[in-house]
């Protein structure tokens, strides 16, 4: 008898911890999309004048590495350039100096976990590792009755290089400013302006006009 | 035949004892009141945050709000018992930039807190417990699990943890009938649960208010 009680709870518990509720379930693909953006706030961007681009899209993930230059990352890049355009950076090609260049790249990347439920000590479980360190403590939300989750995640990452004030030292150039796109719906095309325009708007200090 | 003789003798001689006994039986109390018993209740109803909880995280009220609890009820104005819940807050606010250690993040921030109380109940009663109305009120101290899920965008903030939860409640159960075993119950309960993380640095508070059914047997 009290087994069965014990048992009656722990099943109660079960149903309890079960009835997960999908809080996204109702997130339009405009509403899931996330700008993060960040820059190296000792730069003064007004001392750039000019700047160029890669020419091709920069994969970059735990699952190969390479190029792509299709309809859509012609696109995106020709939005990356009117955006800068848009706020007094003036385009030249990368054999003239440009000042600063900028890096677009598709990062893809997959994830399998195994995941137990319910287990409450797994703490800041979700949190680690996700975006390569660019964005730690921030993962995929998925619903936790799954004991086996496949993550994939593909985003837009883009960076400006400063090539004016190379660091000689370490023969490197620097990251200045950073903003990776993140969400649903990034690599149809239909809101290229938006997105684009979106990590831009958000980083007021690269205006220069 | 004597046999016959002394069986109708005694019948005649047992006959008043009899008579005198059946009033008894009926005035006897309740077994309810006699002895103790069981009462196991549902309730469900709204949740609303309140404190720094609401002024720092999520403000908007529940319906999402359920229970299950086990008492067993003693001879005297008191009871002892589990009682297992289930809580879940939802917020979504619209687009804005968010500054961080990471940077500016431009998302729209999806806020929600599930809570799981599993908590030991002591109640202590103003009526006798056959009433057709017994107010009550409980302290409750137990373990929470939560999940703390951020959501900017479609990526998540995660959190679970068993932290310590505690409250205190005022209620009445009403019988649906007299001596009957099913009844329904009404009751508002303040609830406290020690967090710290992220949005959340002063615990959650909250107000339960639920209506249930309860269902008693010995």
């Amino acid at each position: 008898m009290k087994n069965t009680k014990i048992l009656g709870l722990l099943a109660l518990i079960t149903v309890f911890t079960a009835c997960q509720n999908d809080p996204l379930s109702d997130l339009t693909v405009e509403d899931s999309q996330v700008f993060i953006t960040n820059h190296d706030e000792s730069v003064n961007f007004k001392q750039f004048k000019t700047f160029s681009i890669v020419d091709s899209v920069l994969i970059i993930g735990n699952q190969g590495t390479g190029t792509t230059l299709g309809a859509t990352d012609i696109q995106f890049l020709n939005t990356v350039v009117q955006q800068m355009k848009n706020l007094g950076y003036q385009y030249v090609s990368p054999k003239e100096g440009p000042d600063v260049g900028i890096n677009v790249a598709q990062v893809r990347n997959a994830y399998v976990n195994v995941v137990s439920q319910p287990n409450p000590y797994y703490g800041n479980y979700w949190g680690g590792g996700f975006g390569g360190g660019y964005f730690p403590g921030y993962g995929y939300g998925y619903p936790s009755s799954y004991s086996y989750v496949q993550t994939r995640e593909a985003y837009w990452y883009l960076e400006m290089l400063d090539f004016k004030n190379p660091d000689v030292q370490n023969e490197q150039y620097n990251v200045i400013w950073n903003a990776q796109i993140r969400g649903n719906g990034l690599f149809d095309g239909v809101d290229f302006d938006t997105m684009v325009r979106s990590v831009f708007e958000q980083s007021s200090y690269l205006k220069i006009n | 035949m004597n046999t016959i003789k002394i069986l109708l003798l005694g019948l005649v001689l047992s006959a008043p004892a009899l008579a005198q006994q059946n009033p008894q039986l009926y005035n006897l109390p309740s077994p309810y009141d006699r002895y103790s018993h069981y009462v196991a209740t549902v309730r469900g109803g709204a949740g609303i945050p309140i404190g720094p909880f609401a002024s720092g995280y999520v403000d908007k009220p529940t319906l999402r709000n359920y229970s299950f609890s086990v008492d067993w009820v003693l001879q005297k104005p008191i009871s002892i018992g589990v009682e297992v819940g289930k809580t879940f807050y939802s917020q979504r606010l619209p687009r804005a930039i968010y500054q961080s250690e990471e940077g500016e993040i431009s998302a729209v921030q999806t806020r929600t807190i599930d809570l799981m109380p599993i908590q030991g109940v002591v109640s202590y009663y103003f009526a006798k417990p056959n009433a057709m109305i017994r107010p009550y009120v409980q302290a409750a101290v137990g373990a929470d699990l939560l999940t703390y899920s951020l959501y900017y965008g479609s990526l998540a903030n995660q959190q679970q943890s068993v932290k310590l939860t505690y409250g205190g409640a005022a209620g009445a159960k009403f019988l649906f009938k007299k001596d009957g075993s099913v009844g329904a119950d009404i009751r508002v309960k303040y609830n406290q649960t020690s967090l710290n993380y992220d949005y959340i640095d002063k615990g959650v508070g909250q107000i339960n208010a639920t209506v249930g059914l309860f269902y008693r047997w010995w």
